[in-house]
C-alpha cells in the first residue's frame, strides 16, 4: 500500500463543534487512521507535527495573527480543506461584521485596557478563502459526518470530492417533509446548498442557511416567493444574518 | 375481460391488513397521515390507514425506484469482486390512487422498454398494488380533466368505498389469490356494481381545476410555442430546486455514483433520483453544461411531459395529480396552468419536430447495470493529457462493436464514464479507448497499469452504418477528441479488406495545439495510403512547439479538399468534434454543395446509463446514448437542442 496521507486538523475562531463531529466518529476513527495518518489534532491528541499533506481547518479568521498562522498552514499543506460554516463562509462569526471591530470590543470587554494586546487586535471576520486559497469545503454548522467521510475517502483515493450544488429542497422533498412555508414558517432551504440531508426541516425547524447560499436573496424568484407568503425582504435579510451576513457572491462551485 | 368484483366489509378489510402485518411475508405499506398531509409509509397497524386521503407528498414510485438504491457492492481490495444487489422483498402497497397507478404503468413502459431494468422489474413483480378510488380531491389536482381519476387496469386489487363496505375490483390473478387466501368476501350484486360507477362519476364532478387542452393536443401546442418568450418570463421565477420533479409520479431520471467505506476496503454503486431542473443534470466531466439557461431546463420539463414521451410512447407524461403545483413555491410548475396559458396564445411559428424515431438494436439480455470484467492490456501515453488503453474482456469474447459505438468504463470506487471505441471492429477480445484526463474516473484511469481491472458495459448506442458508406466518397472531418471514434471508422474503411468498397477518401483533422493531436502514427499511415487526402490543422501553436503544418480552425482545411475528384452528391461527410464545431463545419459543407442527408454526425452529451433510461443525454426527445450518438444531420437538425 502506498504511503498514507498525513492529515492535520486546526482551528481558529469557532466552537470546535465540527472537530467534535470528527471525534464523534467513535469506533470509525479506527477506520479513519487506517487510511490517513492524523499528525495533529489539538482537540483529541497531544502529538503535533508540522509535516502534513492535508490541512483541515475549522474556524473564522479574526485577527492579523490568525492570518499569519493560516498562511503558514497553507504553505505546508498540499490540500487545504475548510471545515464547517465558520471556515467555509464565516458563519455566525460574521454576525459581528454589522458593527465596527472597536464597537464590538467595547460591547464585550467594556473599558478594559486591551490596546496593544494582539490577542484583541481584531478586524472584520473573514472566511478562510478570503485569506488563502481553499481546495475543498465541508459545509455546515455543524458538519455532516457522512459528508466528512465522503470528502476524506475521496481525498485518500485521489478523487475530487463532489458536494451538492443544488438546494436543500431536493433532500427535504425526498424526505417527504411538509414544506416549512406550507406550515407558515420561513425557510432558507430553497436558496441553501444541500448535503445536510435537510436535517433541520426534517426535524420541523426551518433551514438557517448554514451551508451557504447558492442563490442570491435578492433574486426575482425569492422576491416572488416572499410576496406569495406575505414575508418581507427584511425577514430574509434577518434570517441570512445568522450564517450569511455580508455574503455577496453565491458560488455553487466552492 | 370482465373483472370480478367482490364486497368486503370495512372491518374485514382492516382484519385482512392486520393479518398481512402479522404474517410478515410482506412489507405492508399504506397511506398514513403526516400532519395535514399524507404519505405512503410502512404500516404498523391497519388503523393507521387513511384511505380517504387527497394526495400523498411523494408518489409510490419510491417503492419501485427508491431515492437511494444500492445497485451493486464491490471490493476495492479484490479487483472485480462485484455483486449486484437486487431487492426482492415482497411488498403490498395499499391505497394507490388511479392517477398514480397510471403513472406506474408509464414508468413500466420506460423501464421495461428493452433493455429492461432488472432492479425495477424485480420490485414490480414482487409488489402487490391495492388501489383505491379517490374520495377526496386535492385542491391542485386536475386528474378529472386528464381522465386519470379512474383506471381499469394497473392494479392487483382496487377498493371503492361504498359506505360500510369496500367493493374490491380484482385486477390480476395475484390480487385474486391474496384475497382468497386472507379474506372473506362475497360477490358484488349488480346494484353494488352500479354504485361503483356512481362513486366514480361523482369524483369527476369534484374537480375544480381543469386542463382545457385535450391530451392529444399537448404535443402540437408545445411544438408551436417552443420559441415563445413565455418560458423565459416564467423561468425567471424558478428557484431551480427541482421539487417539481422530485414529487412527480412520472419523473424517473436518475444518477449513479460510487461510495466507498471509510476504510477503503469496499464500496457500493448507488442510484439516486436526479432532476432535469438542476443545472448539473447535463454537465459533462469536462465541465460543459447543455441547457445552461434556466428557461431551457424549465421548458424541457414540460416538453418531456407533453411532447417527447408522447411522441415516443404515446402517452402524456402527466397524470394531473397536482403535486408539483403544491410543491412549487413560486407556483410556476403546474402543467395545468402552463397548458391552459399556452392554449390562450396564438400559435407561433412551428419550430419543427423534437423527436426522431431511430432503430436501435438494444439487446434484452443480462443485467443492464452490472459491468463485465475486463483487464487493461496496454496503456500508452499519447499526449500530455491523453492515454490510449487496450482493454481485453475477461471472457475473451470480442466486444462486437461497430465504429461509432461507445462503452461505459467502470473504475470501482470512482464511478463510470463513457468512451468512444477507437479501434476498428475486429475479432479479437481486445479494443482500444482514448482517455483524456478531465474528471475523477479519467484521472484514475490514466494512473492505471496493464493488469489492472476495469468494468465494461457495452458496446452501447448506434454506430455508423458502414454499408451505407459503400460506393461513396467519404470526407472525414474531426476536431479534438472527435478523432477517437473517427479513428475506428477510418481504420475500418482503410483496411485492405474493405478499401475497395469505398471511393475517394479525404481526412480533415483539427486539434487545439500540436501536442493534442491524437493518433499521429495512424495519421502518418493514412497519408501513405493511395487515393487518400489527409489534412491537419491546429488552432494555435506556442513558440516552443514543433509544427510546420496549417494553423487555424478546422474550417480552414475545406478549401484544400481536392474538389476536382469530388462529386458532392456522391460524397458522405462524417463530422465528429466538440459541440461548438458543428455549426461552422456544416455551413462550409452546405456551401460546398453537400446535401444535408449526406452529412453524418456523432454528438456528445452526458451519457450515463447508456440505455435510454436516466435522461441525462437527451437532445429534446432523443436519447443520444441509445438512438445516437451517430445521427443523420438532416434528421437531427430538426431538434433545436442538437446544435444550439
Amino acid at each position: 500500500m502506498k504511503q498514507k496521507l498525513r492529515v492535520a486538523v486546526f482551528d481558529f475562531a469557532d466552537c470546535e463543534g465540527c472537530e467534535l463531529e470528527i471525534a464523534n466518529l467513535e469506533e470509525e476513527i479506527l477506520d479513519l487512521i487506517e487510511i490517513v495518518d492524523i499528525v495533529s489534532f489539538r482537540e483529541v491528541m497531544k502529538e503535533h507535527s508540522d509535516t502534513y499533506d492535508i490541512a483541515i481547518v475549522e474556524g473564522s479568521i479574526m485577527r492579523p495573527m490568525d492570518e499569519r498562522r493560516l498562511r503558514s498552514i497553507r504553505s505546508k499543506a498540499k490540500i487545504l480543506v475548510a471545515l464547517g460554516a465558520c471556515a467555509t463562509i464565516g458563519g455566525v462569526n460574521k454576525i459581528r461584521n454589522q458593527w465596527m471591530p472597536d464597537e464590538v470590543l467595547h460591547e464585550v470587554y467594556g473599558n478594559a485596557d486591551v490596546k496593544g494586546n494582539e490577542l484583541f487586535d481584531v478586524f472584520k471576520t473573514k472566511a478562510l478563502k478570503e485569506v488563502v486559497p481553499v481546495d475543498y469545503y465541508i459545509h455546515g454548522c455543524p458538519i455532516d459526518r457522512d459528508e466528512f467521510k465522503h470528502v476524506i475517502t475521496a481525498l485518500a483515493l485521489g478523487k475530487k470530492p463532489e458536494i451538492p450544488t443544488y438546494p436543500v429542497c431536493v433532500e427535504c422533498k425526498k424526505n417527504e417533509n411538509i414544506c416549512q412555508f406550507e406550515l407558515g414558517k420561513f425557510c432558507l432551504g430553497p436558496i441553501t446548498r444541500a448535503g445536510c440531508k435537510a436535517i433541520c426541516p426534517t426535524h420541523n425547524s426551518p433551514c438557517e442557511g448554514c451551508r451557504g447560499l447558492i442563490k442570491k436573496a435578492e433574486a426575482d424568484c425569492v422576491k416572488e416567493v416572499l410576496e406569495r407568503y406575505k414575508l418581507s425582504y427584511e425577514d430574509i435579510r434577518r434570517r441570512c444574518t445568522m450564517y450569511n451576513y455580508g455574503r455577496e457572491e453565491c458560488s455553487v462551485d466552492e | 375481460m370482465k373483472q370480478a368484483v367482490k364486497i368486503i366489509t370495512k372491518k374485514d378489510f382492516l382484519t385482512l391488513v392486520n393479518t398481512l402485518l402479522q404474517n410478515k411475508t410482506y412489507d405492508v405499506v399504506g397511506v398514513k397521515a403526516k400532519g395535514k398531509r399524507y404519505v405512503f409509509d410502512t404500516l404498523n397497524d391497519a388503523d393507521e390507514l387513511s384511505l380517504d386521503y387527497d394526495v400523498t407528498i411523494l408518489p409510490p414510485k419510491k417503492y419501485f425506484l427508491p431515492q437511494y438504491e444500492q445497485l451493486m457492492k464491490f471490493s476495492l481490495e479484490k479487483p472485480f469482486e462485484v455483486k449486484e444487489t437486487i431487492d426482492d422483498q415482497p411488498r403490498i402497497i395499499i391505497g394507490v390512487h388511479p392517477y398514480d397507478i397510471i403513472a406506474l404503468q408509464q414508468t413500466d413502459t420506460q423501464y421495461l422498454d428493452p433493455p429492461k431494468d432488472d432492479f425495477y422489474k424485480k420490485r414490480r413483480d414482487n409488489t402487490i398494488v391495492i388501489g383505491v378510488d379517490i374520495q377526496n380531491v386535492s385542491e391542485r389536482s386536475f386528474a378529472g380533466s386528464m381522465k386519470t381519476h379512474v383506471t381499469e387496469t394497473g392494479f392487483d386489487l382496487l377498493l371503492t368505498d361504498l359506505g360500510a363496505t369496500y367493493a374490491v375490483t380484482v385486477g390480476t390473478e395475484k390480487g385474486s389469490t391474496l384475497l382468497k387466501k386472507y379474506a372473506t368476501t362475497k360477490d358484488a350484486t349488480s346494484a353494488e356494481i352500479k354504485k361503483i360507477k356512481d362513486v366514480r362519476d361523482n369524483i369527476a364532478k369534484k374537480y375544480k381545476k381543469k386542463v382545457k387542452v385535450d391530451k392529444k393536443d399537448w404535443s402540437s401546442i408545445l411544438v408551436a410555442n417552443y420559441a415563445n418568450s413565455f418560458w423565459e418570463e416564467r423561468s425567471d421565477f424558478c428557484m431551480e430546486c427541482s421539487s417539481c420533479t422530485v414529487v412527480c409520479p412520472t419523473c424517473f431520471c436518475y444518477d449513479v455514483h460510487d461510495e466507498v467505506s471509510l476504510n477503503l476496503k469496499n464500496g457500493q454503486r448507488i442510484r439516486t433520483w436526479d432532476g432535469c431542473m438542476l443545472r448539473g443534470f447535463t454537465k459533462l466531466g469536462s465541465g460543459e453544461v447543455f441547457r445552461e439557461e434556466p428557461k431551457e431546463r424549465y421548458r424541457h420539463r414540460f416538453y418531456r411531459k407533453g411532447n417527447y414521451l408522447p411522441e415516443r410512447f404515446g402517452f402524456v407524461a402527466c397524470v394531473g395529480c397536482g403535486r408539483c403545483g403544491i410543491a412549487c413555491l413560486p407556483d410556476i410548475a403546474d402543467p395545468c396552468d402552463v397548458m391552459n396559458e399556452l392554449a390562450s396564445f396564438g400559435h407561433e411559428e412551428d419550430t419543427g419536430r423534437f423527436f426522431i424515431k431511430q432503430k436501435t438494436d438494444a439487446a434484452e439480455k443480462g443485467i443492464i447495470h452490472i459491468p463485465r470484467s475486463a483487464t487493461i492490456k496496454r496503456a500508452e501515453a499519447r499526449s500530455e493529457i491523453d492515454t490510449l488503453f487496450e482493454i481485453e474482456l475477461d471472457d475473451k469474447k470480442p466486444l462486437g462493436h461497430a465504429p461509432g459505438q461507445f462503452v461505459e468504463v467502470s473504475v470501482f470506487g470512482y464511478g463510470e464514464a463513457p468512451f468512444g471505441v477507437s479501434s476498428p471492429p475486429i475479432d479479437t477480445p481486445s479494443f482500444e479507448i482514448m482517455v483524456r484526463k478531465v474528471g475523477n474516473v479519467t484521472s484514475k484511469l490514466v494512473s492505471m497499469k496493464p493488469g489492472d481491472k476495469v468494468g465494461i458495459r457495452g458496446p452501447l448506442g448506434n454506430g455508423f452504418d458502414v454499408k451505407a458508406l459503400e460506393g461513396k466518397n467519404i470526407l472525414f472531418t474531426s476536431g479534438g477528441t472527435g478523432m477517437v471514434p473517427m479513428r475506428s471508422l477510418i481504420n475500418y474503411v482503410l483496411d485492405k479488406k474493405n478499401r475497395g468498397k469505398f471511393k475517394e477518401i479525404t481526412i480533415l483533422y483539427g486539434a487545439k495545439r500540436p501536442k493534442e493531436i491524437l493518433f499521429m502514427s495512424d495519421v502518418d499511415q493514412w497519408k501513405k495510403v493511395e487515393n487518400v487526402q489527409c489534412e491537419l490543422t491546429v488552432d494555435k501553436c506556442d513558440a516552443n512547439e514543433c509544427w510546420d503544418g496549417c494553423i487555424g480552425l478546422i474550417t480552414t482545411l475545406f478549401p484544400k479538399v481536392r474538389m476536382d475528384k469530388f462529386d458532392s452528391q456522391n460524397t458522405i461527410v462524417v463530422v465528429i468534434g466538440p459541440p461548438v464545431m458543428y455549426k461552422f463545419v456544416i455551413q462550409c459543407l452546405r456551401t460546398m454543395g453537400i446535401p444535408e442527408e449526406n452529412i453524418i454526425v456523432s454528438l456528445e452529451r452526458r451519457m450515463k446509463c447508456g440505455v435510454g433510461k436516466c435522461g441525462h443525454c437527451q437532445i429534446n426527445g432523443v436519447y443520444v446514448c441509445k438512438e445516437g450518438p451517430v445521427f443523420n444531420y438532416k434528421e437531427i437538425k430538426t431538434l433545436p437542442e442538437a446544435f444550439e
